[in-house]
C-alpha cells in the first residue's frame, strides 16, 4: 500500500501542536469543501484533509502514526509491521463502514478493522440511506431515459472485513427532471441488520456539460449567431434543441444580445421551462475582392457612426 | 468484488413528490434530530406544521439538510454559521447561473 504522509496534506511541520493542526485543518477544508469550492479537484483533495486530520486530530492516533512514519513520503510502497500498535488503544467511534471507504488503504489497515470490530452492532436496524451522484444528458431530461448506473457500496462481509461491492442499477430516469433535483430509489440503500429494511438510495441528478446548450433550473439557453442582413432584415434560421433542429423566425431589426424566448420548449413539465436564443451578430470576414467592395458598399449607403455616443 | 445486477428501478422524484416528517429526513440526511430541530430553529429548514411530531418537510429539505450537515460537521460550524453560510452559498448559485446565461463560463 501506498504511505501518506498527513502532515504534508496539511502543511505543517512534524513537531506542530494540536492547535496549528487545527487551525491548518480548518483554513484548508474552507478551501478545497466540495459544497463551497469550485476548485476542479476538490472532492479528492478534501478527502485526504479528512483522513489526515482524523487522524492528526486525535493524540493516539497521531502518535501511533508517528511510530511508522517519520522516514517515509508520501506515495512510498509500505507494510505497516505486525506489532506496530502495540500498546495504543483506540476508541473508535467515528468510523462506519460508509466513511471508512473513502479512507486509503494506509487509513484502512492502521485504523479501520480494529474500529469497527469494537463497534457495536445491533440485531435489528433499519439500512441506511445512500447517496450518490449520477451524470445524465440534457436530453434524457427532456425525453426521460433508461440508464445503467454503477455504484460502489461499502459492505461488511462475514470475517468482518470491508469489502467494495460493485453494483449495476437499470435506473428510469423521470422526463423533467433537473439538474440538483435527488431521485429517490425506494430499498436500494444499504441492507437492514436483522429484520430491519434495506435503507434507500437517493441519487443527486448533474447534467453533462454540453457544448451548446447552458442550463438554468427549467430553462436553457444557446447562443445563436446572426449574419448581419439576417438581423437587421428578418430571417428563417435553423437552429437546433437538445432534441431537434426547429425553424426560427428572426424579426427584423433585431440587436446583438437580444434574446428571443421559445415558451415552453425548455425542460419539460408542469410547468415547462423556456429555451432562449441569445442572438450574435457575426462579421463576415472581409477576404475577397467582392466582400470588400460589399464593405465599402455598406460604408457609402450608410451614414453610420457606431460611437455618436461617446462623443463628451 | 462481487458482481450483482438488479432489474429496471423506477425512483421518485424528491424536489416534487416527497414530504419528509422529522424521523424520514434525519434518515435520509444521515443528521441526528437534535441537530434538525435546531436548524429548524435557526431557520436554515421551514417545514409546514406546529410541532416536531407534526412536521411536513419539502422535498427540497433534503439537499439543504445534506450541505447544512457537511458543512456542520467538515467545518466545525455552528448553527448559525451554518444559516448564513447556506444563504450566501444560495446567492453565490444565483449569480453563477446568471453569468451563465450570459454565456460566462
Amino acid at each position: 500500500m501506498k504511505f501518506h504522509d498527513y502532515y504534508e496534506t496539511l502543511g505543517v511541520a512534524r513537531t506542530a501542536s494540536q492547535d496549528e493542526i487545527k487551525s491548518a485543518y480548518r483554513k484548508l477544508a474552507r478551501k478545497f469543501h466540495p459544497d463551497v469550492s469550485k476548485v476542479a479537484d476538490a472532492e479528492a483533495r478534501f478527502k485526504e484533509l479528512g483522513e489526515a486530520y482524523a487522524v492528526l486530530k486525535d493524540p493516539e492516533k497521531r502518535a501511533a502514526y508517528d511510530q511508522i512514519g517519520s522516514e517515509l513520503k508520501t506515495g512510498q510502497e509500505f507494510q505497516p509491521p505486525p506489532d506496530w500498535d502495540a500498546g495504543f488503544e483506540f476508541s473508535g467511534g467515528d468510523f462506519d463502514a460508509h466513511t471508512a471507504a473513502e479512507h486509503s488503504d494506509l487509513f484502512e489497515a492502521l485504523f479501520g478493522a480494529r474500529a469497527r470490530g469494537a463497534a457495536h452492532r445491533p440485531r435489528q436496524q433499519a439500512g441506511r440511506d445512500h447517496h450518490a451522484k449520477v451524470l445524465i444528458d440534457l436530453k434524457d431530461a427532456y425525453q426521460g431515459a433508461q440508464r445503467s448506473i454503477s455504484l460502489r457500496m461499502p459492505i461488511t462481509d462475514e470475517q468482518g472485513h470491508l469489502v467494495l461491492q460493485q453494483r449495476t442499477l437499470e435506473v428510469v430516469i423521470p422526463k423533467g427532471i433537473r439538474a440538483g433535483q435527488h431521485l429517490r430509489l425506494a430499498g436500494q440503500g444499504g441492507p437492514g441488520a436483522g429484520a430491519g429494511p434495506a435503507g434507500d438510495l437517493y441519487l443527486e441528478i448533474e447534467f453533462n456539460p454540453h457544448p451548446l446548450f447552458r442550463v438554468d433550473g427549467r430553462d436553457v439557453f444557446l447562443d445563436l449567431p446572426l449574419a448581419p442582413w439576417e438581423a437587421a432584415l428578418g430571417a428563417s434560421v435553423t437552429m437546433p434543441t437538445p432534441v431537434g433542429s426547429i425553424q426560427l423566425t428572426i424579426p427584423s431589426g433585431s440587436a446583438a444580445g437580444r434574446q428571443l424566448r421559445l415558451k415552453g420548449r425548455g425542460i419539460p413539465g408542469p410547468p415547462p421551462g423556456d429555451l432562449y436564443a441569445q442572438l450574435k451578430i457575426a462579421l463576415p470576414p472581409a477576404e475577397s475582392e467582392a466582400a470588400r467592395a460589399a464593405y465599402q458598399a455598406m460604408a457609402l449607403a450608410f451614414d453610420f457612426n457606431p460611437r455618436a455616443h461617446l462623443k463628451g | 468484488m462481487n458482481q450483482d445486477t438488479v432489474a429496471l428501478i423506477l425512483g421518485t422524484v424528491v424536489e416534487e413528490q416527497v414530504e419528509f416528517t422529522l424521523v424520514e429526513l434525519c434518515q435520509a440526511s444521515q443528521t441526528e434530530q437534535e441537530l434538525v430541530v435546531t436548524w429548524v430553529l435557526e431557520g436554515i429548514l421551514e417545514p409546514r406544521g406546529a410541532t416536531p411530531e407534526n412536521w411536513r418537510f419539502g422535498g427540497d429539505a433534503l439537499r439543504r439538510a445534506c450541505v447544512a450537515r457537511r458543512l456542520a460537521r467538515d467545518l466545525e460550524i455552528n448553527p448559525p454559521g451554518v444559516a448564513l453560510a447556506l444563504d450566501l452559498l444560495e446567492d453565490i448559485a444565483a449569480l453563477r447561473a446568471r453569468l451563465e446565461h450570459r454565456g460566462v463560463r
